[in-house]
């Protein structure tokens, strides 16, 4: 098991539609995006990667997030389907278990550790970008 | 894929600075993929409609897009048509939900649903006019239809996912017939429903080297009160792009997560 570090959670919540930049493109490839996360929240996760599933109809990884009274959480973060990562810049190597990162995902409407990664940024400062639908322009 | 990591760059800049609203997804289009200008990565391949040996149109390499909207069907009809649905399908479609969409359960799409991924087609003999010509999805699900080429329409099909297909040129345009459809495929995220009367007609035209229009005309007097057509088009990918394995059974660990009406993406 990867060492655990002292991190944070928080949720911020901001009301989608309200003119903030809009980012993040959701999954739209597989199943509903819509269906399974609530687009007007995000979470910011920071924690150690405890699994990288390299899978279709998409890939996933797992990470424990200790809250401020050392409460641990392992979060599932889904990601776009390997075919759509590997065309975006990323390969299986790209997370490891043991990997320290910030997470920015789309939480799951029903509540459990359940989310849709957006951004991921590794403790030397690499960023992962993700896209869990294509680009707009090639729907 | 320059362009690809351009994008994914903005993106990541945007989701550090801020915990932002993230937009639903576009419904997907069956617009035409725009062609990417100057600075923003590679522009869809350009040049002749290419010919095979024998004069006959060559539809063959690595597409995307296809011939409807996945999201909602009615979205990017032939100007003036409309989809008038049965009542009892109008009733069905209601009681859909998004857990129950056979897409999502790595079952196949059927007809003239699309995935967001490429697909290639493929013929056989290969510098000649056809006799069997191949559709081979990259997902949803890996799998392919087959086209027989100025062939005949079993007398009763069994039911199935892709149908039985014949094809014929019309001039410069591929037609593709099919029958024997299964009722089970949705036609897109919503959940518009047809039934094993389903009938449709595609039109594959390749323009140009680079961009293939597909008309495709529903038909399912069980269903519908009157056949409608929908417009699409597809592009060809950049050479070097290459259909990949997609196993969407290997980890589909998702759907335990939603319980919600069937809607769009």
């Amino acid at each position: 098991m990867a060492k655990r570090v002292a991190v944070k959670l928080t949720l911020s919540i901001a009301v989608a539609g309200t003119g903030l930049l809009m980012m993040g493109l959701p999954a739209a490839a597989h199943h509903s995006f819509a269906a399974e996360y609530d687009s007007s929240k995000k979470v910011e996760l920071t924690g150690v990667v405890t699994k990288f599933e390299w899978t279709n109809p998409h890939g996933h990884f797992y990470i424990d997030v200790t809250d401020p009274n050392g409460k641990v959480a392992n979060w599932n973060l889904e990601l776009a389907s390997p075919n759509m990562m590997m065309r975006n810049g990323w390969t299986r190597h790209s997370l490891k278990e043991g990997d320290h990162v910030v997470v920015v995902a789309t939480p799951a409407k029903d509540g459990t550790h359940t989310a849709s990664a957006v951004t991921i940024t590794k403790s030397d400062g690499a960023q992962l970008t993700f896209m869990s639908a294509p680009p707009p322009d090639v729907k | 894929m320059k362009r690809y990591l351009v994008i994914g760059y903005v993106i990541a800049v945007g989701a550090v600075s801020l915990l932002v609203a993230q937009t639903p997804a576009p419904a997907p289009s069956n617009a035409a993929p725009k062609a990417k200008g100057k600075g923003k990565g590679p522009a869809t391949p350009s040049g002749p409609t290419p010919r095979l040996p024998d004069g006959t149109v060559d539809l063959t390499g690595v597409w995307m897009g296809g011939g409807s909207n996945s999201g909602d069907i009615t979205k990017g009809l032939k100007p003036g048509e409309q989809v008038v649905m049965q009542p009892w399908a109008e009733a069905l479609m209601k009681t859909r939900k998004s857990q129950d969409d056979p897409e999502a359960n790595c079952l196949p799409t059927g007809v003239p649903r699309g995935s967001p991924y490429p697909w290639r087609m493929v013929q056989t003999p290969t510098h000649k006019a056809a006799t069997h010509i191949f559709i081979l999805y990259e997902g949803n699900i890996h799998s392919f239809r087959q086209i027989f080429m100025n062939g005949k329409h079993p007398d009763d099909p069994d039911p199935t996912w892709y149908g039985h297909s014949i094809g014929s040129w019309d001039g410069d345009t591929l037609v593709v017939d099919t029958v024997g459809y299964n009722d089970k495929f949705w036609f897109d995220y919503l959940g518009h429903p047809h039934t094993e009367k389903l009938h449709t007609i595609e039109r594959y035209t390749r323009t140009d080297l680079g961009n293939m229009t597909i008309d495709v005309t529903i038909d399912d007097p069980g269903a519908y009160t009157k056949p409608f057509t929908t417009t699409g088009r597809a592009r060809l990918e950049q050479p070097g792009i290459e259909i990949v394995e997609y196993i969407c059974q290997e980890n589909n660990i998702d759907l335990v997560h939603v319980n919600a009406p069937a809607q769009l993406p």
